[in-house]
């Protein structure tokens, strides 16, 4: 090779033989031509444009503002103003823009939910050549289209598979190759762009705001009329038609539940009333001392504990009652169930309905008593004293200071304020001075059911029938039915939503409210991160699948396809596999672990946008139409890794394995290879792969499929429930 | 840099001066130059768009500070690529392999001889990547884009001296550190 470099410049600075050698073979380096999205660079072009017409425009402010009459004398300013109405007039007359611009314009562009039977509708300000326009469309992803007209100046793109993809953002672009009827071309490419909402329906609201028009409840009548001091709760028969309560100088009174003669059944001293699980025996403190009395026999009898009692409880057929010192259980003779050991002045106030465990309280905190096991757990911190409000039905739970907690302590789900009372339909009553309200133990379907005073209300063992006081009267009310729990994957995918707008609109100590220990590590390690914060934009999400685990109803897997992009172009997605979990079926559900994908860049080819898994069907939806002898490139595996031998049916973008006997808890893997191609003659740019798991029967009606979440969307505003719950 | 058609860019630039509406036209003839020059420092897509967007969303609002200096328009939005890609990767460094990026095709040699040709000339271009930022962008501009000294002078906002130094040690650097290269004979 020469020294001698071919351009002059060199020659002059390098002069040196070997120096000019080098800068020879650095010049016959030649760069390839990058990547390059043709979307980004009219996306960019058009930006750039506007951003130049509003500068244009600002311009033209400066010109309003040299022409006004300060300037000119008044004949002048009088001379413009009529030239002016002259293009007022004039421009009038011309469609929007002019006749010397093409306007393109949709109803869709730049909507994030557009429902998916509908076509894509473009308007232009003046008449185009059908031929040319038409042939101009370019569509994102690849879908095969026909054409509509509204006269001449109105087009329709409607799929020929039917129904735009969900989850899917569109481009539709049109290109100069468009001319108008006066064969006028476009000046620039104009691109819609918009995003397509979910294929099921939209998941139950969250929480929907409390709003009554007129009270749901039914039924309201005044029982009794009480002391207004009333020293306990009313208590129901197991039958739910009769309310006993303690009326003035210690009288225990029955009333029936639907208004009546209120009958004296014991005349004065008691306290601390509790009626038996079958009905016939009523216990109550007199005198300190226990009086057991048959309701049916009429029979009575006396138990005299050593302490006073200071709570009875019937578990079965067994009295518990407490005392300062610890549980005893009353059967042919007093057994001692647990002693407390504390060295405050301290009571059982209350023993739970399976008997296990009961709750105490000195003079400024509270406890939980474990009384087979004898140890004990505080609740709350100091000043709890006094905040005890029930237990759950199934005495998993304890309720104080509007908390819901576990046997552990931990709280499980803070309710909004007022007196509880928790049904064996574990419906959650929440009475005050100026309503009630009805909420689900996880903090779902808050209802207000009426306006009003509601104090102390206490569930009929038919979760129906409720009592309540109002100054010193009992009232009774018919609640309305509480309404058909949805399927865990539903309620699963209600939190996973709530988590990833929380994520989305830079939250992160709301999200974490979404997160339980495990999760809270998970997402403590950064990788994933609780906020993503690179280079490019979380845009939107949408469940991709979501599956009960088939060993056990609370735990359900959700994967989020989480999308990223910059101004309008989506450019990337990551899969975050998410498990969500809750101990009881009452609890909320709360992330426990989280996986993720690596980041793939979206615009490759066909992407898989929703998959439907039942024991016996997967059906693989697409974004873009694909030729239909490639779908073999669409295998369901076995957990071995072997192909599930069954032939794939393609329609209208939709893979469908029928016939399947999924195996529940198996897990199976979809595989797209890169031999899938859509009609734009497009192939994804690696093989990629969902992990599914063999399907168990969902416990509850309400709708099996998960209810994808389209994003951006308004998330409820000011919802006093259910914020997620501190763990 | 070689460029015919000057009388024919001053043109566009002064329309574009006077209506920014007009500086589609600018847009549509530097934007493949630019985005190929980002790209092949940023080496990732994503990066090139984002830098490539902001070089020219600054340049339509400069427009009119604009100063015709006798030197092309595409120097000007080098100048401010330059600074974009600094500002923007000031303590980053492209991760991209480089052989995703010079891979080279070679004309000239006999086929026997393109091989080892390629890795020499992907070798200096590794070293390249190397040099001191101010070296690495003289070069890269003179070299990968083939601008002239003036040109490369206003997009790095220094002197034609000042570049032909930073030429001058950038090669004879290579020069040092590729000892063991030897010409293909």
């Amino acid at each position: 090779m020469s020294g001698q470099h071919l351009d002059p410049e060199l020659n002059d600075v390098l002069q040196d033989p070997e120096l000019l050698r080098l800068a020879g073979m650095l010049s016959q380096a030649q760069t390839p031509a990058p990547p390059l999205d043709d979307a980004f660079k009219s996306a960019l072009r058009r930006q750039l444009m506007d951003v130049a017409w509003r500068s244009a425009e600002g311009r033209d402010s400066w010109w309003r503002l040299w022409l006004s009459p300060p300037r000119l004398s008044w004949v002048g300013a009088a001379a413009v103003v009529v030239l002016i109405a002259s293009v007022v007039i004039y421009t009038a007359a011309l469609p929007p823009g002019g006749f010397n611009e093409v306007i393109i314009q949709s109803p869709q562009q730049d909507q994030s939910a557009v429902a998916l039977r509908q076509p894509i509708l473009v308007s232009f300000n003046q008449p185009m050549d059908h031929p040319s326009t038409e042939k101009a469309v370019q569509i994102t992803p690849s879908t095969s289209v026909t054409f509509a007209w509204n006269g001449d100046a109105q087009m329709y793109i409607q799929p020929v598979s039917g129904d735009l993809a969900p989850n899917t953002q569109y481009k539709v672009t049109i290109g100069p190759g468009a001319l108008t009827k006066s064969q006028q071309p476009l000046s620039t490419p104009t691109t819609i762009t918009f995003v397509t909402t979910q294929s099921t329906p939209a998941p139950p609201q969250v929480s929907p705001t409390p709003r009554v028009i007129t009270s749901l409840l039914t039924n309201q009548q005044q029982l009794a009329t009480i002391p207004s001091a009333a020293s306990s709760s009313p208590l129901w028969s197991p039958d739910s038609t009769t309310v006993y309560y303690v009326g003035p100088g210690g009288a225990f009174v029955s009333v029936p539940a639907k208004g009546g003669s209120p009958a004296t059944l014991v005349a004065a001293g008691v306290s601390l009333p509790a009626i038996d699980p079958a009905g016939g025996k009523l216990a109550y403190v007199s005198a300190g001392k226990i009086e057991i009395l048959s309701l049916t026999a009429k029979t009575s009898d006396e138990i005299t504990p050593a302490s006073a009692p200071t709570t009875l409880q019937w578990v079965g057929e067994t009295l518990y009652f407490g005392t300062n010192d610890g549980v005893y259980s009353s059967g042919d003779t007093v057994v001692r169930r647990a002693t407390i050991q504390s060295d405050q002045a301290v009571s059982v106030i209350s023993i739970s309905p399976d008997g296990l465990t009961a709750v105490y309280q000195s003079p400024s905190s509270l406890f939980l008593l474990d009384i087979a096991g004898g140890g004990n757990t505080q609740l709350g911190g100091s000043g709890a004293a006094g905040t005890f409000q029930g237990w759950s039905p199934n005495g998993q739970r304890v309720v104080y200071g509007n908390v819901i907690a576990d046997l552990h302590g931990k709280t499980v789900y803070k309710l909004p304020d007022g007196d509880v009372t928790w049904s064996a339909q574990n419906v959650i009553l929440l009475g005050s001075d100026t309503g009630v309200f009805s909420i689900r133990p996880d903090g779902t379907d808050l209802t207000k059911l009426a306006d009003g005073t509601f104090h102390a209300p206490a569930w009929a063992p038919d979760s129906s029938t409720f009592v309540y006081v109002r100054g010193n009267t009992l009232w009774a009310a018919t609640a309305p039915p509480a309404k058909q729990l949805p399927s865990p994957t539903v309620q699963a995918s209600v939190v996973v939503i709530a988590f990833m707008r929380a994520r989305q609109d830079d939250e992160p100590d709301k999200a974490r409210g979404y997160l339980d220990d495990s999760g809270h590590a998970a997402y403590g390690s950064g990788n994933p991160a609780l906020i993503p914060n690179g280079d490019l934009q979380f845009k939107r999400f949408y469940i991709l699948v979501a599956e009960v685990d088939p060993s056990s109803t609370n735990t359900v897997r959700v994967v989020v396809r989480m999308v990223f992009g910059k101004n309008k172009q989506e450019r990337a997605a990551v899969e975050e596999t998410l498990i969500v979990q809750r101990a009881l079926a009452t609890d909320p559900f709360l992330i426990d672990g989280v996986s993720a994908s690596a980041q793939r860049d979206l615009g490759k080819g066909p992407e898989v946008v929703s998959v439907k898994v039942t024991d016996t069907e997967v059906v693989v939806t697409f974004d873009s139409d694909l030729l239909p002898n490639s779908v073999g490139g669409v295998i369901l595996q076995d957990s071995t890794g072997a192909a599930v031998q069954v032939t794939p049916v393609y329609s209208d973008r939709n893979v469908t394995f029928s016939g399947l006997q999924l195996t529940a808890g198996v897990h199976y893997r979809l595989v797209v290879q890169p031999s899938v191609q859509d009609v734009g003659n497009r192939h994804p740019d690696a093989e990629y792969d969902l992990d599914l798991v063999g399907p168990a029967p969902e416990p509850t009606s309400g709708g099996s499929l998960p209810p994808p979440a389209p994003s951006p969307s308004p998330a409820p505003a000011s919802s006093p429930v259910p914020s997620p719950t501190p763990t | 840099m070689s460029d015919p058609g000057r009388g024919e860019e001053r043109e566009l630039v002064e329309r574009a001066k006077r209506d920014p509406r007009e500086f589609g036209a600018l847009y549509d003839r530097h934007f493949q130059q630019i985005y190929r020059f980002v790209y092949s420092r940023v080496r990732e897509q994503t990066a090139a768009e984002d830098v490539t967007s902001e070089v020219f969303i600054k340049a339509l609002k400069a427009m009119p500070r604009y100063q015709d200096t006798g030197r092309p328009f595409a120097a000007w939005l080098y100048q401010i690529a330059v600074n974009a890609i600094a500002d923007r990767y000031r303590s980053l460094r492209p991760s991209q392999p480089l052989d995703d990026f010079h891979d080279l095709s070679v004309s000239g040699p006999a086929i026997d001889e393109q091989a080892a040709q390629r890795d020499e000339i992907r070798r200096i271009w590794a070293i390249v990547e190397e040099l001191p930022v101010q070296q690495r962008m003289a070069l890269v501009l003179k070299f990968q884009e083939d601008m002239k000294i003036e040109d490369i002078a206003v997009a790095m906002g220094k002197t034609a001296g000042a570049v032909k130094l930073l030429i001058h040690r950038g090669v004879t650097r290579l020069r040092d550190e590729a000892g063991a290269l030897r010409p293909v004979e």
